[in-house]
């Protein structure tokens, strides 16, 4: 047996021993491969893809590269730390400390080369899998097909044959053998819990605190001068947090007796306070990460919404036609009846409205303002379903566009203050102010009885609008039918359900590799979680095979075993969850646009999966336990 | 106290092995027993099957009339950690907690009242000499004080049947000398049986009755008279007894 097959053989059969530092390597191939296979495809590499969304994702890709180098050194040093008996062994027989860097060296390398190479096999799967679903959920316009991306594969395997290799000898350098009873004796040593002030916990609070309310109070383009310090305070505040603030509370509550000494929570906390040090760190890993997961996808379908229902908000009708001013109303006539014709081609029965839109000079306003009747605003609000209006014969209504769409500094309040001049001398006084989207015009616009429309005179300038509603019709046809009238009216034609697909269609890639690269934090922020479990899974095995002599239902330790993995799957999440909210809260002050509904989608989601992730790790991990405990 | 019927115990496996014979032995309340033999001779499988880590293949166990082996695995639990009391080799203490909460951990599973363990640590600790040590983690306290702690959470619920397994083998004379007499004392005075398995003839020379075992089977048992030291002459010449091969023997004489 030579040195070299002594190594070999070492990782092949132990495998057990290296199965989670193998898997987690894997893994961590498997996601940056995925990433490259989108990054080059042929698909995007078209010179009209965005040159900003090229630019973002060479970004995330050198984030995804640096992270995965610090979970394979973090993988890497708990796997060793692990092993210190076997190396105490070793030198016990004669090995020299040379040998030993040689051996880790060279393991390091096997381990590093199948992981390589399994990552890339896995991630062409994975990649097919996420492709199928992509194109179900999203419309993708550049269809990005499934293909053996040759570039990806080589600098997948470059890069992390080049990432274990530095590793390795990173590793091998720094092992230094201390004193043989020291590495015999192994990991009974005690880690020691971290040092935790008053002082450093109340200033994390109060990074946190200033963070949030900084966020919470900017508004518009003042969110783009606070993003940077408030990114950097909120980070600040996060590590402190978990390593001092954290650390003093469980202090705190190991020092009630009347808490500590409950039942089962002595077992909890104290081992809580001991793996404190280790857990802050993956902690504040995790919490960063996954913020940065919720917010990315969390603004791209933020944004996404923000221009598709906001052209739906703004437009409730099917269809619209809206002349140009100087358009002749020949042009206008032969326009509606191609409109009508294509919708009888198409199988498709609408109903129809017109209004004349008349624009009058007001003394107070350099803009010309629109003026309608009731009754021609009451044919439009029937047509949509919504509530008429009635005004007085000296009474005019005003209305906005609804304040979700514009923020609360918009809309034309002004109005409610000025008079309008009747041609006879009667003074019209806006009596109330609605909500509405019916007739295109978002600075505003006074309803007036019909009586008073008439001797208003004639208007400045005016223009046609046609609104048409469909009643029945199959959904393919009502898109087509709205992609054949813009072209053919030259664009004075609007069909929603087409320009939401448009949009749909060109925002489709961007989203989708936002989505990606979300998913890809997301799933690393959970293997971090579940390497620090696992690698607690020894101790725990002992320390529950103790109790268990002196006496420990089943119920007891799976109740210490759910509380302690709970606290580890969701202490960081809740922290990311919050960061996550205070930043599309700040994201949505910016577009001046409500996105809490799409905020709590997307947090509720990860929130969710998170849950399920717990319940399996719970799952597997109670039983692992159990197995050694209750033989 | 503790009685056992008819006990055999054999390891299913690629080659079934027989750990135990048709064990039969009886101890009464207040006795403090010591269990002897060669390595390999069922000693350590026999106080599991007490302690009812483990389970006979036939026979019965009873302790105080009861044969907790019929109890279901939650009952069994609260039974070992009420009725019971364990004192290791490796005193088997949590490095996680300090002195003090090792000693409450059987009270405070059961969830006892602060105060009342409180008491009963204080009182303990007083009776063992751990009092000064009662802050410390289990880390910067020596291998005699770790086996008090141990005993101090071996006894603090007042179990019917304390049992201890090898409770000297990791420590020096003085040591284990102070926890013997420890034991023989609180066997004295509270009147807690005790069964302790043992290499160590001196550890044995305590006990009010020492049982020798070998191959799984009942050798033989001596009683203490009135003196120790002579006691301790009499396990010493029972081991080499044991240790000796009748053959060899034999076949000098011839």
């Amino acid at each position: 047996m030579t040195f070299r097959q002594f190594v070999f053989n070492n990782v092949l059969r132990n495998k057990r021993l290296y199965v989670a530092y193998f898997l987690s390597s894997l893994f961590t191939v498997m996601v940056f491969f995925t990433f490259a296979m989108f990054a080059f495809h042929p698909a995007l590499s078209g010179a009209d893809i965005h040159f900003s969304a090229l630019y973002g994702m060479s970004v995330a890709g050198g984030i995804i590269y640096v992270f995965s180098f610090f979970f394979v050194l973090y993988s890497m040093s708990s796997f060793l730390q692990s092993r210190k008996r076997e190396f105490g062994l070793l030198m016990t027989l004669g090995a020299s400390s040379r040998q030993i860097r040689r051996m880790v060296f060279l393991e390091n390398m096997i381990i590093g080369f199948f992981a390589t190479v399994g990552g890339i096999l896995l991630g062409l799967i994975f990649a097919k899998l996420i492709l199928l679903i992509a194109e179900n959920v999203l419309i993708i316009s550049e269809t990005l097909y499934f293909y053996v991306p040759v570039l990806a594969i080589i600098i997948t395997f470059v890069s992390f044959i080049v990432l274990f290799l530095c590793i390795s000898f990173f590793v091998s350098v720094v092992l230094r053998t201390k004193k043989l009873t020291d590495l015999i004796k192994g990991n009974k040593k005690w880690k020691g819990e971290p040092k935790a002030s008053f002082a450093l916990g109340i200033i994390a609070a109060l990074l946190l605190l200033a963070g949030y309310g900084v966020a919470l109070y900017v508004k518009g383009m003042e969110v783009l001068f606070a993003m940077v310090p408030v990114i950097i305070v909120v980070v600040i505040g996060t590590y402190l947090l978990f390593t001092q603030l954290s650390v003093y509370v469980i202090r705190r509550l190991k020092g009630n007796r009347h808490l500590f000494f409950r039942k089962t929570n002595m077992l909890l906390f104290s081992d809580l306070a001991f793996r404190m040090k280790d857990n802050a760190r993956t902690f504040f890993l995790v919490t960063i990460i996954s913020t940065v997961a919720f917010s990315a996808i969390g603004t791209l379908y933020g944004f996404h919404s923000y221009l598709t229902r906001g052209i739906k908000d703004l437009n409730p009708f099917s269809y619209t036609y809206f002349s140009f001013i100087d358009d002749s109303d020949e042009r206008i006539e032969k326009d509606v009846q191609r409109i009508n014709a294509i919708l009888q081609e198409e199988n498709i029965k609408a109903d129809m409205e017109r209004i004349e839109m008349t624009y009058y000079h007001m003394e107070a306003s350099d803009t010309p303002v629109l003026i309608v009747k009731a009754s021609d605003y009451n044919r439009f609000a029937r047509l949509n379903d919504e509530k008429e209006v009635s005004p007085d014969k000296n009474e005019a209504v005003v209305v906005n566009v609804s304040a979700r769409m514009m923020g609360s500094s918009s809309g034309n309040s002004s109005l409610i203050d000025q008079p309008i001049l009747l041609q006879n001398g009667v003074e019209i006084k806006p009596s109330e102010t609605i909500e509405s989207e019916l007739l295109p015009e978002i600075k505003g616009y006074y309803i007036v009885h019909d009586d008073a429309f008439a001797e208003l005179g004639d208007p400045l300038n005016s223009s046609s609008f046609f609104a048409f509603k469909v009643v029945e019709g199959e959904k393919e046809s009502v898109m087509d039918a709205g992609r054949k009238m813009m072209e053919q009216t030259e664009y004075r034609a609007q069909a929603i359900d087409y320009m939401v697909y448009e949009i749909d269609k060109a925002y489709g890639p961007v989203l989708f590799i936002g989505l990606f690269i979300g998913i890809v934090f997301f799933v690393s922020a959970g293997s971090f979680l579940y390497f620090r479990l696992y690698s607690d899974l020894d101790d725990d095995k002992y320390k529950f095979q103790s109790i268990t002599k002196i006496g420990l239902t089943v119920g007891e330790l799976k109740k210490v075993v759910n509380r302690q993995t709970a606290i580890l799957f969701f202490a960081p999440i809740i922290v990311a969850l919050i960061h996550g909210a205070v930043a599309l809260t700040a994201l949505s002050r910016f577009f001046d646009y409500n996105i809490t509904e799409e905020a709590l989608f997307v947090l509720g989601g990860f929130a969710v999966i998170q849950i399920v992730y717990f319940f399996i790790a719970k799952l597997f991990y109670v039983k692992q336990i159990k197995e050694t405990v209750y033989r | 106290m503790l009685q056992l019927k008819n006990v055999s115990k054999i390891y299913e496996g690629k080659v079934a092995y027989r750990a135990l014979t048709d064990i039969n032995l009886e101890i009464e309340t207040g006795e403090f027993v010591a269990i002897m033999g060669p390595s390999g001779s069922g000693k350590t499988t026999l106080l599991n099957i007490i302690s009812t880590i483990d389970e006979p293949t036939t026979g019965e166990v009873y302790i105080d009339g009861k044969n907790p082996h019929t109890l279901s695995k939650n009952k069994l639990a609260k039974f070992r950690r009420q009725e019971l009391g364990f004192v290791f080799q490796d005193f088997n203490l949590l490095h996680t907690l300090t002195v003090e909460e090792n000693i409450v951990l059987p009270l405070t599973l059961d969830g006892e009242k602060v105060k009342e363990m409180e008491r009963k640590v204080k009182q303990i600790a007083e009776k063992l000499g751990i009092s000064a040590i009662l802050n410390k983690r289990t880390y910067e306290i020596s291998g005699g004080q770790a086996q008090r702690t141990a005993i101090a959470r071996a006894m603090i619920h007042d179990p019917k049947l304390l049992l201890a397994d090898e409770p000297t083998g990791n420590l020096d004379s003085k040591a284990s000398k102070d926890v013997m007499n420890m034991l023989a004392a609180i066997n004295e005075r509270e009147k807690t049986s005790l069964l302790m398995v043992t290499h160590d003839p001196q550890a044995a020379s305590y006990a009010d009755r020492v049982v020798f075992i070998r191959d799984g089977k009942l050798h033989s048992e001596i009683y203490r008279g009135e003196s120790r030291q002579t006691f301790f002459q009499k396990i010493i010449d029972m081991l080499s007894l044991m240790g000796g091969d009748g053959n060899d023997l034999s076949s000098i004489r011839v």
